[in-house]
């Protein structure tokens, strides 16, 4: 056997030599058949253990290399390099997982040390029969997908934009904005929600790279990184967005003006069939509600729909239908946001049973000066002389399933408190909660500060909220006095948490997972937060967990910056570990299809014997190299590269076991 | 009740007569009490087709079974179908292969019979010891034979197939004609497979060793499986190898349990595999056992459904998984 297999093992400082005898390893390692050199030092990764393993490719004319060292999720990637750098393909590089399988498990030297070259030798079986691979080049698309337009979408598409890229935005509502633009001020610095994002917006429709559609969504997603195919349904407005001027002539007209809850005021406020959500939508175009609409319901409003009489530019289209737009796009950001916990879920708090017991956005709606109340803090036409909070609504509630800390509500609750005090100074103000969370910039300071404006926080949750007279009264423990209260009250506010939307198909459609709290699941918690398992496409905001407007937007443009990546090289290397075909064996039963979460696989057609036959045909740049079409083939027909069958074997079989 | 052999003569003879049908797959009497496996292609042949239930064979087997040579360069393709008759449990061998894509459908003209259970050829051996010749009619929950020129009636339980007894299935659940009438259905019963579950570890151990241990890898199992129709079977694989051509007990447990795997949510309970053992080795027995569990845990059943997909392909959140540990 020709010997052309280099060893090197890894001291690690003392994290493996503590507990393996390294010399011992060494010199068994280099009785293992082909092993040409087996050497050891103290830090492989470092520049001079790099620089040995390099020397001895090229002086010795290795063509594999067997590290014995930490996981390859350490420094696989590290190794490669350094074989490439030595004119070695990179894929004939084997590592043996000393530390973290080995070392660091076992406490006894002299079985870690046996354990140590029994993985060795099987590394060195399993290198044997490497074969080197070639990585594969794709085109990418210079344009990118921003699915959801609240300020992370904004933020994602105008940095990507602003790189010289094109972007469509795609939003499912009438206009941008979000939950930001619901907003009355943002803490800790109380600054106007909307005066800071709608200048925003406005770039968004002004930025010549984005093209902005609104009133859309994203129905399906085909291809790959650099290729994918989406298509796009948009959805009637009836309205002309060419024609209409935002006048609002249509809705003064509308027959039901004033008598739809309005979504953009949290229902606290009213709007007609036909509407713009804020005035400062962008675009600032007017949409019919098709379920609500006299006309498009029943087919008659009055004589003639008023809105389209009123219309000036002749805008309005009851004609118009839903259109599918396809478009071609490189790289997608998901930033799709979040719900507000839906307070009948907590039917002990009363919110459908009383209407003076609102939620945390409501509350926003009621307090700002844009709102249905422009800004004065009335329920039921009064003035609350007693105000209530009640922190953690459907957040760290094991109970409900959600398990997680919604972390915005301390710091609005405190806001809001404030709010309270500024407008109400005379008003009782308390505020039960379970801990107080204040760990961004200016947060602690700011709940300082508003304890010390009089207002009473009280630690632990409230149990119950009913009626006795005209007031309704919290019950709860305190739990620093050890003792129960009950608290009267003329408004209880529910701080809400933030709970993951129903996106329906898009999450297949993306690939997307989900994390135990139902929010979508980033690649790595800690290395790589904007990606997702899904190459090429990338996580904004509170889509992959609650955030606030800061880590939003921080998020957004880290996705935005990740997105660009791929379309400012115009190029992707797809990773050569996938799996692979044998024609020959395949018998087009399609178990790997269904099996595939990544759609990689399909049936092609081939003649055999000059008969027709269906075999499955991996698409290179779709396989992740999951290896799950593998186990699921029955004839082992499919192989992953790397890790074939006969690879897999011969590591078993140098383990011992036969 | 019109006559069954008519019924079956005449609807093959139909079948036959189709300008865009091949063959008919059907049975005939074969060499003592067995019956054959028949491809009849004229209107002539299909006289010599019969149905009684002596008919064990599931002929789902002969759809994939069938050996194509190299088709000549410059020759046209034989589009024509395929007609064959099923039972109940056939069909469903007959679903799963659509399923999976062995088969499609438009390849496929079924002619399906209700059958009230086949008999044990080894059961009616032991009866009559010395018979050379044996006809078996069905008379509602008994059997009317006719063993060398005698007849004799014997009650159903006494001489069908285990799986039989059981039959949940006894209509076919696809075909194009359906010839005879339907059957009663039985509630399937996992009794016997629930004795062995009880068994501790190492008595399953001892169990299963003495009869792995009879086995001679004839592959009979394997070969007449409907199921099992790969080009190319891992068995046979020599690099790697994953079983050694050794007849032992230790390759022929891996064996058998590989042969059972590969059949997990895919094995519709035909028992072919037990009735072709010439070593009499209750394999069909770890095929309900997988049955059951399939059942049980996934509310899953093969062979029902031409559009399911393959169990083993399925993930749903909800699916139980107390048994990982």
């Amino acid at each position: 056997m020709r010997k052309k297999i280099g060893v090197y093992v890894c001291h690690c400082g003392v994290n493996i030599s503590a507990t393996v005898d390294i010399e011992k390893v060494c010199k068994l390692a280099s009785g293992l058949p082909g092993v040409a050199a087996a050497k050891d030092y103290t830090y492989l990764c470092s520049d001079p253990g790099q620089e040995l393993i390099k020397k001895d490719i090229k002086e010795l004319g290795l063509e594999k290399v067997v590290i014995a060292a930490c996981s390859p999720r350490m420094h696989e990637q590290t190794f490669r390099g350094t074989c490439e750098e030595a004119e070695l393909n990179p894929y004939c590089l084997e590592m043996a997982n000393i530390r973290e399988q080995c070392s660091w498990v076992h406490k006894e030297k002299d079985k870690a040390t046996r354990k140590a070259a029994a993985l060795i030798s099987a590394s060195v079986a399993k290198a044997s029969l490497l074969e080197p691979l070639s990585e594969k080049e794709v085109d990418v698309i210079p344009k990118a997908l921003v699915i959801g337009g609240g300020i992370s979408g904004i933020q994602s598409s105008l940095d990507i934009a602003d790189a010289g890229f094109g972007v469509y935005l795609v939003e499912k509502d009438p206009s941008i904005g979000g939950h930001m633009a619901q907003l009355d001020k943002t803490f800790p610095t109380l600054d106007c929600s909307a005066c800071i994002l709608t200048p925003k917006m406005v770039d968004v429709y002004r930025h010549p790279n984005i093209e902005l559609l609104t009133y859309c969504e994203v129905i399906s997603v085909d291809g790959f990184i650099g290729n994918f195919k989406v298509k796009v349904r948009k959805k009637p407005r009836y309205v002309n967005i060419n024609k209409c001027n935002g006048c609002g002539a249509c809705a003064e007209a509308c027959l039901l003006k004033g008598r739809i809850a309005s979504e953009f005021e949290a229902g606290m406020g009213k709007r007609g069939a036909i509407y713009v959500p804020f005035p400062q939508a962008v675009p600032l175009v007017y949409t019919i509600d098709s379920e609500k609409c006299l006309f498009l319901r029943k087919g008659k409003c009055g004589k003639s729909p008023a809105c389209k009489a009123a219309c000036g530019p002749e805008a309005i289209d009851f004609e118009q239908k839903e259109e599918i737009i396809e478009l071609e796009i490189g790289t997608i950001v998901v930033a799709t946001g979040f719900d507000v916990f839906p307070a009948k879920e907590k039917p002990e708090y009363g919110y459908d049973a009383y209407s003076n017991v609102i939620t945390g956005l409501e509350f926003e709606r009621l307090s700002s000066a844009s709102g249905p109340t422009f800004g004065k803090i009335k329920i039921g036409g009064k003035e609350p002389e007693d105000v209530v909070f009640i922190q953690c609504v459907g957040s760290r509630d094991k109970e409900l399933g959600n398990e997680y800390c919604s972390r915005v509500c301390c710091m609005y609750t405190a806001k809001q408190a404030h709010l309270v005090r500024e407008k109400l100074p005379n008003a009782n103000i308390t505020v039960f909660y379970i801990d107080v969370r204040a760990f961004g910039k200016g947060f602690e300071e700011f709940y300082d500060r508003v304890k010390k404006e009089g207002i009473i926080y009280r630690r632990g949750n409230a149990s119950e909220v009913y009626r006795r007279g005209e007031k309704l009264i919290v019950r709860a423990e305190d739990t620093l006095l050890g003792e129960a209260l009950e608290v009267e009250t003329d408004l209880v506010v529910l701080s809400t948490g933030l709970v993951q939307r129903d996106v329906g198909e898009l999450k297949n459609a993306l690939r997307l997972s989900q994390s135990s709290d139902r929010f979508f699941l980033e690649a790595h918690p800690k290395l790589r937060p904007m990606d997702t398992a899904t190459a090429g496409v990338y996580l904004a905001g509170c889509c992959q967990g609650p955030k606030d407007i800061p880590d939003s937007v921080a998020q957004a443009s880290g996705a935005a910056a990740k997105a660009i990546v791929p379309l400012a090289t115009g190029k992707v290397k797809i990773d050569p570990i996938i799996s692979f075909v044998d024609e020959n064996i395949c018998r087009g039963c399609g178990i790997c299809i269904t099996t595939c979460p990544y759609d990689a696989i399909e049936l092609k057609e081939i003649t055999r014997d000059g008969y027709p036959v269906e075999v499955a045909f991996v698409n290179d740049v779709l396989c992740k190299g999951c290896g799950a079409c593998v186990a699921s083939c029955l004839s082992g027909a499919i192989q992953q590269r790397s890790f074939t069958d006969e690879q897999i074997l011969s590591q078993i079989t140098a383990l011992g076991v036969e | 009740m019109r006559n069954i052999q008519k019924i079956i003569k005449d609807g093959a003879r139909k079948a036959v007569a189709r300008d865009d049908v091949k063959y008919v797959l059907g049975w005939t009497p074969g060499y003592g009490f067995r019956v054959s496996p028949f491809f009849a292609r004229t209107a002539e042949d299909t006289e010599r087709l019969i149905f009684s239930p002596l008919c064990a064979n599931n002929l789902t087997i002969y759809l994939t079974l069938q050996e194509k040579l190299p088709l000549p360069k410059a020759a046209a393709l034989d589009k024509r179908k395929i007609a064959l008759f099923v039972k109940g449990c056939d069909s469903r061998a007959v679903i799963q292969l659509i399923a999976e894509r062995g088969i499609s459908r438009d390849e496929l003209v079924i002619l399906g019979v209700p059958c009230g259970g086949v008999i044990d050829i080894s059961k009616l051996e032991a009866k009559f010891p010395q018979a050379i010749k044996v006809e078996a009619v069905e008379e509602g929950e008994k059997l009317s034979l006719k063993v060398d020129g005698k007849s004799q009636e014997i009650p159903k339980e006494d001489i069908l197939l285990k799986k039989c007894s059981l039959c949940e299935y006894p209509n076919p659940l696809i075909y194009d004609v359906l010839l005879g009438e339907e059957k009663q259905k039985k509630t399937k019963d996992y009794q016997g497979i629930s004795t062995f579950e009880e068994k501790s570890p190492n008595e399953k151990w001892t169990y299963w060793g003495d009869k792995f241990a009879r086995c001679i890898r004839c592959y009979a199992c394997r070969n007449i499986c409907p199921l099992c129709y790969c080009d190319s079977c891992i068995l046979d694989k020599l690099s790697p190898q994953w079983i050694r051509r050794s007849v032992n007990l230790s390759e022929n447990t891996v064996f058998q349990l590989l042969r059972t795997f590969h059949l997990t949510g895919r094995c519709i309970g035909c028992g072919e595999c037990e009735r072709a053992c010439p070593m009499g080795i209750p394999v069909g027995e770890l095929n309900r056992k997988l049955e059951k569990d399939v059942r049980e845990l996934f509310a899953y059943e093969p062979g029902i459904d031409i559009e399911e997909k393959s169990l083993l392909s399925q993930f749903k959140p909800e699916d139980s998984e107390d048994f990982i540990l």
